[in-house]
């Protein structure tokens, strides 16, 4: 084995440094550094900002009329005479290259031959006034040829052969409409099912899901005297809006600033899109020589940006009697809508985890990402993994109940357990921490799983309640989407104050926060002496983007790199002011003494003060890089990802057998994230995601009409939960089983905080009616007409 | 060609109004079509108003106009025409935290916080006319205030224990004592 | 400053008779009470509107709840908070319009929503103007050359529709008093608990003596028009019968799928949509009878 690289070796020691060490700062409660500042209505947000600038412009986005049609001409020439219009963008005004797209170039900026769903633009109109400049848009002549709409990406492919079949295609410049296959091959399937006891079957549907955070998107943008553009945006991924902006521009990278202010939610849903406001927005500012404004409306931000990915599945399990899985087969069609977005990393991160946290020896997996003519999807909170575990922990229920099995037992069976290899041949080992059992285990005490199961299996009446479990995993890092990399800066000031820079974002999860607390850890100094400062890619180095709960993970590696170095430091400096080793120094801001002598105290100040005049430098850089991933492309074996979140959620529910709606009562889920860091925003994590979850469960679905046109885009008609619709209880628990490459055993949970959860919610109302859904968001309708078919319906 | 002719302008005429916001009295020209949400945030700053949807869907632009929560985002600015407007940059004085804003601090509910400043005029309304809120009563008031970071079960105990810091008398706070 | 909404003009009247004086001046005003639903109208190009008229100034006039004569008269700028903040709704007869309080958008929007922008709305999902057909109201309009009366079941003709002509303005709905034998109740139900459309609205009307239903009055949010109608014939068959589980699902099976069309839509099928009819107009009829025995 080849050395580890100083970045790895440091986090390992300080992860063993601290094992058993009680923690000043890390998993306490510590109200995060901008509480006070949103609490008074003083932050600001990208759309605040515009307050400031009385020259600006607002750019507006004129948006094809068809889902799918060739663009034969268009006439701008009406809109652009209409009075108070100072500019209309088309294609052929692009200076650098027509194009967004994330993963693979296919999403032009502005459409000019074809439009394949309705988000797509077709001009953008500068004007002082918005409303003037949206009364202009009507005056953008287009001549369509229009073609036939694709919705369903089952007209691409076919479920069972995965065959592309005849159709028009989307992308003819592609020559498919497949964007991407991944596949699992281990053991002999064959086998598996010809030697089985039991087999159960299923397909499996689940919709489109929005972010619908509650900032829709907004980038102003400045123009630069040098020909370059300074961009405030809302945005997950200042950096690669930078690169964007660049490519479309024609400018060095070095030529574009993105800021990035508080931001109001991202979920995921502002990775890609950045890219297009930032755009927009530096196109119109550089033509006018103005700031220019473009801020989406809620019915824009609806159609206008990427979605979770519908999955349609069929999955297949064998079993032995006793519960021994002993193989999966699964076909998984991804619906990316026009453009492929995030798209082949979500449908590679599906696949990856297709089989679920359990030692499987048999697998076949073949999943499929296609173009359809729906608004494109991307990037979601749990990647893929939301849509595959509501398949296999029904599949798991399914098995259960063919078993005459309770569902805890059979999970307990096949989970994975430190030294078991993961369906990729992915060994286990004690560094990871794999703390699933006990995940299970306390979520089925903190539920009185055993005790309810019985009872609410002899209900009579209208109102049945239920109890479910579902299991997840997720793995940490971006696997093989790329090198994995991030860093951080911090600068003690000659106040003592510290600046603390790093380029991932908050948007409201508060990892920041998290970092900033393994730095007080480190240095023994209080978070309060710290200053966050936002993202801006002219200040804070490049961390990667802020996707994939990679957080308090990567940038938190990274930051205890630079705690590190400038601890080493701070110590020798001390032990000269307090005469003992190096070692020896304890830093309890504001005090500095040595552990040998705690009586005799220099002040912190006076350490940095001495720094200073000693010429120590006192600001430092801390860069990390996971190890890259292996993955073979024929096998899907390998070891995808560095290591593992796990965990179990268990739902109560109750059901309305007349109506068929579903109330959620009570939520347990525990999770292994190795350390808590954040404690507050780990709760934060497991609450929030068990409310979207929720309303991924039940009632949300983006629809799209047989012409691609978006029924529900507001937030009246696209239910999210309401304060009504949550549960009375969600109970988190944590397990700490530590790996030993995160910063004091962390691993991240922002996304899986909602995989999980509608398998759960989902096994519980088959458990409350004893029925089986196949279908999320599992609505009242469905709930009823099942009980209606199975004639157990009271009325 | 950057000019708007005057003629374009004169089909919709200014219209000055009065406005109280926070206790300080304004004049400001506004279109007949503006909004009091616009007026708020750009004409006179007060950015703690946000727009989530404009729709009067979300609750993220609520303010009290003559101490009724409204939707600034459907309020037309003539319509305000001589009201007093609250919004949350006006709730506590300089260097002090409400109530609400305390407790809100104290069960660690913020997030992102863009729908913060409509939840605590939302709270504040509630609590002006019922100082003691059941779960029910509190889940009716808060129920147009979408969170999607989901802090909803946190509101829920923050307004408890506003009312109860109302009750003993406490209703504000020392902003620099409440952090962290 | 940034949002994007086709421009308008607003008219403000000085009172109702200036009010009335520029509809019959102008074809080009556009009333608008609360402007919850208007505003949304003209933000999406539904309505074009070249101006507002805004009838807010009129609530000097056209804002109260007045209860004389054995009559109840609601003026029709009285917001629907107004409304549910009034004694009125805790009268037991009047519970239904308690119910339409729970569940009426949300608690900002009934701040500006009023009773007469809920009737002149004209849409399935207008919960008031259903309640009022249980109610049998009826809705006042002005003109310059006077007022009418219209029975508010003869109201609607269409989707956003109504009998309401251009110089006429909403000014009160009314209903009589009803006995105290009797009760209302609302239902609205839908897959999101808080601030839901409704997949189905039931609001019901009941008098009951000796077990006996003197009276019955039912409206849906929509029994095949696309406005809120009653279901006459499921009501006929009910009255003057003893109240029992039995006779109720009798009307629910054999009567109301009759006079019943529902649509199927992206958010339920016409099936369901029936199906949750019948179940919710049990419920309404039983927590009615539980209202008047004094179950609340």
């Amino acid at each position: 084995m080849s050395e580890l690289p100083e970045y790895v070796r440091i986090v390992e020691e300080i992860f063993d440094k601290y094992k058993d060490k009680e923690f000043l700062y890390v998993g306490k409660r510590i109200q995060r550094w901008d509480a006070i500042e949103k609490i008074k209505g003083r932050v600001l947000f990208t759309a605040d900002f515009a307050k400031y600038y009385r020259n600006a412009v607002f750019v507006y986005s004129v948006r094809t009329k068809y889902a799918h049609a060739k663009i034969k001409s268009i006439d701008i020439s009406e809109a652009q005479r209409y009075p108070g219009v100072l500019r209309v963008i088309t294609a052929k005004d692009i200076p650098g290259v027509n194009d967004v797209g994330y993963v693979i170039p296919d999403q032009p900026l502005l459409v000019s031959d074809k439009a394949r769903y309705i988000g797509d633009i077709v001009a953008l109109i500068v004007a002082e006034d918005p409303n003037v400049a949206k009364e202009a848009g009507e005056l953008i002549k287009v001549d369509y040829e229009k073609l036939p709409v694709i919705t369903d990406p089952l007209q691409v492919i076919d479920l069972r052969t995965l065959k592309e079949k005849e159709h028009p295609l989307i992308h003819e410049e592609r020559g498919s409409d497949v964007v991407a296959h991944f596949k699992i091959r281990k053991g002999d399937v064959r086998k598996a099912f010809d030697e089985a006891d039991v087999v159960v079957e299923g397909e499996y549907s689940t919709p489109f899901q929005e972010h619908a955070y509650m900032e829709p998107e907004a980038a102003i943008a400045l123009p630069e005297a040098d020909g370059g553009v300074t961009i405030i945006a809302t945005t997950q991924c200042p950096f690669d809006v930078r690169k964007a902006v660049a490519k479309v521009l024609g400018v060095t990278q070095n030529k574009v600033r993105v800021i990035v202010p508080a931001v109001g939610g991202g979920f995921g849903g502002k990775e890609d899109v950045a890219n297009e406001l930032g755009a927009k927005a530096a196109l119109a500012a550089l033509m006018t020589g103005r700031p220019a404004v473009v801020i989406h409306s809620r019915e824009e931000s609806m159609i206008g940006h990427s979605k979770r990915h519908p999955m349609k599945a069929w999955y297949r399990h064998a079993a032995k009697r006793d519960g021994t899985l002993l193989g999966v087969e699964a076909n998984i069609v991804f619906d990316t809508g026009a453009y492929a977005s995030l798209g082949p990393f979500v449908a590679w991160r599906a696949t990856v985890h297709a089989t679920g946290p359990y030692r499987v020896e048999a697998a076949r997996v073949d999943t499929l990402s296609v173009y359809t003519n729906n608004v494109y999807a991307g990037a979601f909170r749990g990647f893929g993994c939301p849509q595959v575990t509501f398949a296999i922990e029904s599949q798991m229920d399914a098995l259960a109940e063919k078993l005459g099995m309770d569902p805890v037992d059979l999970r307990l069976k096949n989970i994975l357990r430190e030294g078991d290899r993961t369906v990729h041949g992915q060994l286990l080992t004690r560094d990871h921490g794999v703390g699933l059992e006990e995940a299970i285990l306390k979520a089925v005490e903190a539920s009185r799983w055993h005790e309810k199961r019985k009872l609410f299996s002899k209900q009579v009446g209208t109102l049945r309640k239920g109890i479910g479990i579902a299991l997840l995993w997720h793995g940490n890092s971006i696997g093989v989407e790329g090198a994995d990399y991030s860093s951080a800066t911090l600068i003690i000031n000659r106040d003592g104050s510290i600046t603390f820079r790093v380029g991932l974002i908050d948007m409201g999860q508060g990892s920041q926060w998290g970092m900033v607390l393994i730095a007080s850890e480190i240095l023994g100094v209080p978070p309060s002496y710290f200053r966050v400062e936002q993202p801006d890619t002219a200040a804070t180095p490049d961390s990667g983007p802020t996707v994939a709960s990679r957080s308090t993970v990567m940038g938190g590696a990274a930051v205890v790199n630079a705690a590190y170095k400038l601890r080493q430091r701070l110590n020798k400096v001390a032990s000269t002011l307090l005469g003992c080793d190096p070692d020896d120094v304890e830093i309890r801001a504001p005090d500095v003494y040595c552990r040998s002598n705690p009586e005799k105290k220099v002040s912190w100040s006076d350490v940095v003060e001495q720094s200073f005049w000693l010429g120590i430098p006192l600001q430092e850089f801390g860069y990390f890089r996971a190890p890259p991933a292996e993955w073979d492309e024929e096998t899907g074996q390998g070891a995808p990802y560095i290591t593992y979140t796990f965990g179990a959620i268990i739902a109560e529910v109750t059901v309305d057998l007349e109506t068929g709606g579903v109330k959620v009562d009570r939520m347990v889920t525990a999770y292994d994230i190795g350390k808590v860091i954040n404690r507050v925003g780990a709760e934060l994590h497991a609450e929030g995601g068990a409310i979207q979850g929720l309303g991924y469960a039940l009632m949300e679905e983006v629809v799209h009409n047989k012409d691609a046109y978006v029924m529900n885009a507001n937030l009246s008609t696209y239910y999210i939960p309401t304060i009504h619709d949550v549960p009375d209880e969600i109970i988190p628990i944590f397990v700490e089983a530590k790996y030993r490459r995160g910063p004091f055993g962390a691993k991240g949970l922002g996304e899986p905080s909602i995989n999980g959860i509608a398998p759960a919610i989902v096994n519980a109302v088959s458990h409350a009616t004893g029925l089986r859904f196949h279908s999320i968001p599992l609505t009242p309708e469905k709930v009823y007409m099942a009980l209606k078919k199975a004639g157990k319906t009271l009325f | 060609m950057s000019v708007i002719p005057r003629e374009e302008w004169d089909k919709y005429p200014d219209i000055e109004i009065t406005l109280n916001v926070n206790g300080k009295d304004y004049k400001v020209k506004v279109k007949p079509y503006e909004r009091l949400l616009d007026v708020l945030r750009y004409k006179l700053g007060f950015t703690g108003v946000k727009e989530g949807c404009g729709r009067g869907e979300c609750g993220a632009c609520v303010v009290l106009m003559d101490g009724k929560l409204v939707p600034s985002c459907l309020v037309l600015a003539v319509r305000a025409n001589g009201s007093k407007v609250l919004t949350v940059e006006g709730l506590a004085p300089e260097g002090k935290l409400h109530a609400i804003q305390k407790a809100l601090l104290d069960t660690y509910a913020v997030q992102c916080g863009f729908c913060f400043p409509g939840v605590i005029l939302a709270i504040k309304a509630l609590l002006d006319r019922n100082p003691n809120p059941t779960d029910e009563e509190i889940k009716d008031a808060l129920s147009g205030q979408l969170c999607r970071c989901g802090s909803y079960l946190r509101f829920i105990k923050a307004v408890k224990l506003a009312a109860q810091y109302i009750r003993e008398g406490k209703e504000y706070f020392d902003e620099s004592g409440a952090r962290g | 400053m940034v949002i994007c909404i086709p421009r308008f003009n607003v008219y403000i009247p000085k009172d109702v008779s200036d009010a009335l004086n520029a509809l019959s001046q102008r074809k080009d005003l556009i009333p608008m009470g609360g402007g919850s639903d208007l505003l949304v109208l003209i933000r999406n190009g539904i309505v074009k509107a070249d101006t507002v008229l805004d009838l807010w100034p009129l609530r000097k006039e056209l804002a109260y709840i007045k209860r004389e004569d054995g009559t109840v008269r609601i003026g029709a700028l009285t917001t629907v908070s107004e409304l549910c903040e009034s004694d009125l709704i805790k009268d037991v007869r009047y519970a239904g319009l308690a119910d339409v309080c729970k569940k009426f958008s949300t608690p900002f929007i009934r701040n500006i929503a009023t009773v007469g922008g809920n009737v002149g709305a004209a849409h399935p999902l207008s919960d008031i103007a259903l309640m009022l057909l249980v109610l049998n109201g009826k809705v006042k309009l002005l003109s310059k050359n006077g007022e009418r009366e219209v029975n508010i079941a003869k109201f609607f003709k269409g989707k956003r529709r109504t009998v309401r002509n251009h110089d006429e303005i909403i000014a009160e709905v009314s209903f009589t008093e009803t006995p105290h034998n009797s009760s209302t109740a609302f239902i609205k139900f839908d897959r999101r608990w808080g601030h839901a459309m409704g997949y189905v609205l039931v609001g019901a009307y009941m008098q009951l003596r000796d077990n006996i239903i003197e009276d019955v009055r039912i409206a849906f949010d929509s029994t095949g028009n696309p406005y809120p109608e009653r279901v006459w014939t499921t009501e006929e068959f009910l009255k003057g019968k003893e109240f029992s589980d039995e006779l109720i699902k009798q009307a629910l099976n054999n009567v109301l799928p009759k006079e019943m069309k529902r649509i199927t839509d992206y958010r339920a099928s016409a099936e369901y949509r029936l199906d949750l009819s019948k179940v919710l107009l049990r419920r309404a009829l039983l927590k009615i009878k539980s209202r008047i025995e004094g179950g609340g």
